[in-house]
């Protein structure tokens, strides 16, 4: 249902698209036709690994260039069909986004745009000292049809638009699916997606692997309607450039902005360079320059997202007229606080032994031990600069340890990668939310889901399940970015829960909350304790954790101190000393 | 003649737009005592100061054959330059092909494209459309397709260097009195140049007893010349066969042989192409630098242009006339004659009368004569060998075509 309604406007802007060059008779503008849809499959190309995990890639044109001289030298030198080539291309671009994307992925933000931008450069020069500095493609004058040479131009657009619903298609089906979710994940941050279970590498080579893949299937198709192949011409800076500019211009991460890019980009370069460039030969750089600096001014993430804001802005005001009543409603029916018996004696899930971490000279954590035992509620305090937050990024792998061990079910676990400890059961939320902002609450808890479910629809139950769980299901459907602290807190909750981790790791869940806010979390907190859950909650205020907790481990400079029942850490001198200093020591005790 | 001074420049023309341009081209086309010819050149981005100065000498020819009443054979119809711009992609340059076959559709022949790529991507359109195309571009690759509809005015690049090379050696023997025996070839990777260089190597070196003793290709554009020059200063070749296409890269190398000794023609360095002798070089490199130093060039303004060089001198304030002015300029004048032969404006008949034409020796472009052959090579197209001779590049080559004598560069 869901698929069939997105399918709908892609088929329908095809259909409509073939329409209308059909009815072109002028082989300038069907030339112009054609050469929208590639360039808008090569942003889409681009978007689906720069878009959608925030990689940007300053190299494209490696890609494209690939699939370009496979499908002329192809022909040239093996007489091979062009309609056989364009697969092969995309089947070594496939190779090369492997190839490239391994090593790369090593870096991070702009050294990893810098080093995209090294590829299609010294492929060029490779390619230029191989001697392709200029190649056409053979004229097939007893075989046209075979060799992909038509007479009526207009195939070549159709040609055209059938590569570009398919990848629309593609990158729908992939933007809805876990792939999509993990890479969306990434973007936001990469270190969160690692802890919700992602294996972010695996993730990244496969959108670079696909990417590239189409990247160079449109290579080729381009080389075959250029006719000529060089390497400027494939693999130059403007090529790389062009992909940015129409994603960039149509909009980031979405699979309309690469099309909307490129529809309104592409000819109007071209009505320039014909009409204004007769007169005053240049002019049509500066002007087409210009327009794209104040779309970039107007619409900073391109047209799309700008033209949807708008728009939401436009029925906005309907909405929470309805939205918020149920909101507290539900928020009202499903928390209520109660008691619940202390359990700290059950089965040990997580053991830490002698666990340290240095920073440099920096002990970050020192020979800390503990246990956290079944369906137990373990808070770990201690004041500013503790080590509580270095301990939770040892315990979800963020962080290796440099000496002692973690042990979850009795099996040790230390120095695994996140998103393998994610697997194992651990799930954890962060201090600093990192919520998806242009997701609905409910894909946001999806990404989290991804670890449990083998299939979309079971991943979409877990995270509808983990978001009644946390109360927030009248609210599902809205985006995050329109949600107050305590949703946002209670939606990463959700999204740790929807992997049904068995062990939670809660860093500082509470903070920023107001008294009531804080007590709503507690007792979803409490609630989820109650459903057989092992929590682990970092936590510098007391007094929300004195209710919560069934047991402290109190950490200063990064050392235990002590551990024990509530009532016994907030009476014991060190802990009084650690938090408020050494003269509160002696009217702690009157 | 130009398009710009046709068409006032006003707001409301700028937002007239499309319309206009397609509206004024229909009204030309219905007057029948016009024929239309085309020119595709790069008019804007990097190479827009070529391409400007191939449309001066079109636009001089055009006005001097209506001057001398156009063409007769078409009861006196004037010729009509239509100028589109190649700009500076491959892609670019075959949208502009597309729109000129499409929207320009009584065009009955053109010229273009400069840039041999940009060449190969046009005549891909105009073959289909049947549109002949003249073109002074070098590479072999452009007549080797089986395309009936292209024209080459110039020497190919293989035949230029086959030309070049006894003729260089000629002057040095004649005017140092020895023949040399090694060389050095230092090149860019651009098509041109590697297409040339790759002659020489594979046997033109040989055939002529020379020996490779030093063989660089480098990226334009350098960053740093004094390796290049320090394996030159090592080896001693009696010549050095310098190919830039970027005019830095020329200034670069030649500043640092003058700095390692090796300038001023104690290495004559000879060339090909036009980018070590074209007006820009001045700009940047002291015409000291630049003396003795040769090249070869496809063609070049020559003995028998002399009020042709005159009249582009005071009218585009051109120092010289290049193989773009001249080249451009014979253009127009072999659609004319072919117009002649063909008796109607239609570009299949005019493309049928240029492979059929023998219209006798050639007047603008170096020796040989206005026929083609079955490929569209011009039968006989001989090339010129330019001089700088106290700052201007001067044709010293063939001995007919002479304006002055060569110096061999005394060691």
């Amino acid at each position: 249902m869901l698929r069939m309604r997105s399918f709908l406007p892609p088929l329908l802007f095809t259909i409509a698209y073939a329409a209308l060059s059909l009815g072109v008779t002028n082989s300038y503008y069907q030339l112009i036709l054609t050469l929208v849809p590639v360039w808008a499959v090569f942003g889409l190309s681009w978007n689906l690994l720069s878009g959608y995990t925030g990689l940007i890639s300053f190299g494209h044109a490696a890609f494209f260039g690939i699939g370009a001289y496979a499908t002329a030298l192809g022909q040239i030198y093996f007489d091979i069909s062009p309609w056989l080539l364009i697969p092969i291309a995309a089947v070594l671009g496939g190779i090369a986004g492997l190839l490239i994307g391994f090593p790369t992925f090593r870096l991070q933000g702009h050294y990893f745009a810098l080093a995209m931008l090294a590829y299609p450069l010294a492929i060029l020069y490779v390619f230029e000292w191989l001697g392709f500095q200029e190649v056409t493609l053979p004229i097939k004058r007893d075989a046209p049809i075979a060799y992909m040479q038509f007479a009526d131009p207009r195939i070549y657009t159709l040609l055209g638009l059938a590569i570009m619903l398919a990848t629309i298609v593609l990158t729908q089906f992939i933007e809805r699916s876990r792939f999509g979710m993990a890479l969306l994940a990434i973007k936001q941050n990469e270190a969160a997606a690692e802890a919700a279970g992602i294996n972010t590498l695996a993730w990244k080579l496969r959108a670079i692997t696909l990417s590239g893949a189409i990247a160079a299937a449109i290579g080729g198709f381009y080389a075959q309607v250029l006719l000529v192949v060089t390497p400027q011409s494939v693999f130059g800076m403007l090529v790389s450039a062009q992909a940015l500019t129409v994603a960039m211009f149509g909009g980031v991460g979405t699979v309309w902005g690469p099309v909307i890019g490129s529809v309104i980009l592409i000819p109007l370069a071209e009505i320039l360079h014909a009409e204004a460039g007769a007169r005053f030969p240049g002019i049509q750089g500066v002007i087409f320059g210009f327009a794209i600096v104040c779309v970039i001014l107007l619409a900073p993430e391109g047209l799309f997202w700008k033209l949807r804001d708008l728009l939401r802005k436009r029925i906005a005001p309907k909405a929470p007229a309805s939205d918020l009543p149920e909101t507290s409603a539900a928020n009202v029916t499903t928390l209520k606080p109660a008691p619940r018996q202390r359990a700290a004696t059950g089965e040990v899930m997580l053991e830490v032994r002698n666990l340290s971490r240095s920073f440099g000279g920096l002990k970050a954590v020192q020979d800390v031990s503990f246990k956290l035992h079944q369906n137990e509620i373990l808070g770990i305090i201690g004041p500013n600069g503790a080590g509580k937050t270095t301990l939770f990024n040892l315990l979800n792998g963020f962080l290796k340890p440099s000496e002692g061990e973690v042990l979850i079910d009795g099996r040790n676990m230390s120095g695994q990668r996140p998103h393998v400890i994610c697997e194992a059961g651990i799930g954890r939320t962060f201090q600093v939310m990192r919520p998806f902002l242009r997701m609905s609450i409910l894909d946001n808890v999806v990404v989290g889901a991804y670890v449990r479910a083998r299939s979309d629809d079971e991943a979409r139950k877990l995270a509808a399940d983990a978001v009644a769980r946390v109360g927030l299901s009248a609210v599902a459907d809205r985006v995050a970015g329109e949600l107050s602290t305590k949703e946002l807190r209670l939606m990463e909750l959700a999204r740790a829960i929807a992997g049904q981790p068995r062990i939670l790791l809660l860093d500082e869940t509470l903070a920023g909350l107001g008294h009531g806010e804080a007590d709503e979390v507690v007792a979803v907190i409490q609630q989820l304790a109650r459903d057989g859950m092992t929590i682990a909650i970092i936590e510098h205020t007391m007094q929300a954790m004195v209710r919560l907790v069934d047991r402290f481990v109190v950490l200063d400079h990064g050392a235990v101190i002590t551990e024990g029942l509530p009532e016994v850490v907030t009476r014991d001198n060190r802990v009084i000393e650690a938090y408020l200093g050494k003269k509160w020591v002696g009217h702690a005790a009157n | 003649m130009r398009t710009t001074s046709k068409i006032r420049i006003t707001r409301r023309t700028l937002l007239a737009g499309a319309s206009g341009t397609l509206i004024a081209s229909r009204a030309w086309a219905q007057q029948p005592s016009e024929v239309k010819v085309g020119l595709l050149v790069p008019i804007s981005g990097i190479y827009a100061r070529p391409g400007t100065v191939m449309r001066q000498g079109a636009e001089m020819a055009v006005e001097h054959i209506n001057a001398q009443g156009g063409v007769k054979a078409l009861g006196g119809a004037k010729l009509k330059l239509v100028v589109l711009d190649s700009g500076d992609t491959t892609e670019k340059a075959k949208n502009a092909a597309q729109r000129m076959v499409a929207q320009e559709s009584d065009l009955v022949a053109a010229s273009g494209a400069y840039l041999s790529s940009f060449t190969l991507a046009v005549t891909e359109v105009t073959e289909r459309a049947n549109l002949p195309v003249l073109t002074l571009s070098y590479s072999d690759l452009i007549t080797d397709r089986g395309f009936k509809y292209v024209f080459q005015t110039s020497a190919t690049a293989a035949s230029q260097a086959r030309q070049a090379l006894p003729q260089i050696i000629k002057l040095a023997e004649t005017a140092s009195g020895k023949r040399p025996k090694t060389v050095a070839i230092l090149t860019d990777n651009t098509a041109a140049s590697i297409a040339s260089a790759k002659s020489m190597r594979e046997g033109l070196l040989a055939e002529n007893q020379l020996q490779l003793i030093v063989d660089e290709t480098f990226t334009p554009p350098l960053a740093d010349a004094t390796s290049l020059v320090q394996k030159i200063r090592s080896a001693k070749p009696d010549l050095l066969f310098f190919l830039p296409t970027v005019i830095s890269d020329a200034k670069l190398l030649l500043e640092k042989m003058n700095e390692f000794g090796l300038g001023q023609g104690k290495v004559p360095t000879i060339s090909f192409g036009i980018a070590i002798a074209e007006p820009d070089m001045l700009q940047t490199v002291s015409p000291e630098l630049l003396q003795g130093v040769l090249t070869c060039v496809a063609s070049w303004g020559a003995k028998g242009h002399e009020a042709l060089i005159a009249e582009l001198k005071t009218r585009y304030k051109e120092p010289w006339m290049t193989q773009n002015a001249i080249s451009t300029y014979g253009d127009m004048w072999v659609i004319k004659d072919a117009l002649e032969k063909a008796g109607k404006a239609d570009r299949v008949a005019v493309g049928e009368a240029l492979r059929t034409m023998d219209a006798g020796p050639s007047k603008y472009y170096p020796l040989g004569e206005i026929k083609f052959d079955q490929k569209g090579r011009r039968v006989g197209a001989g090339m010129t060998i330019v001089q700088w001779q106290s700052g201007v590049p001067v044709t010293v080559f063939p001995p007919e075509l002479a304006l002055a004598k060569p110096f061999w560069p005394k060691s």
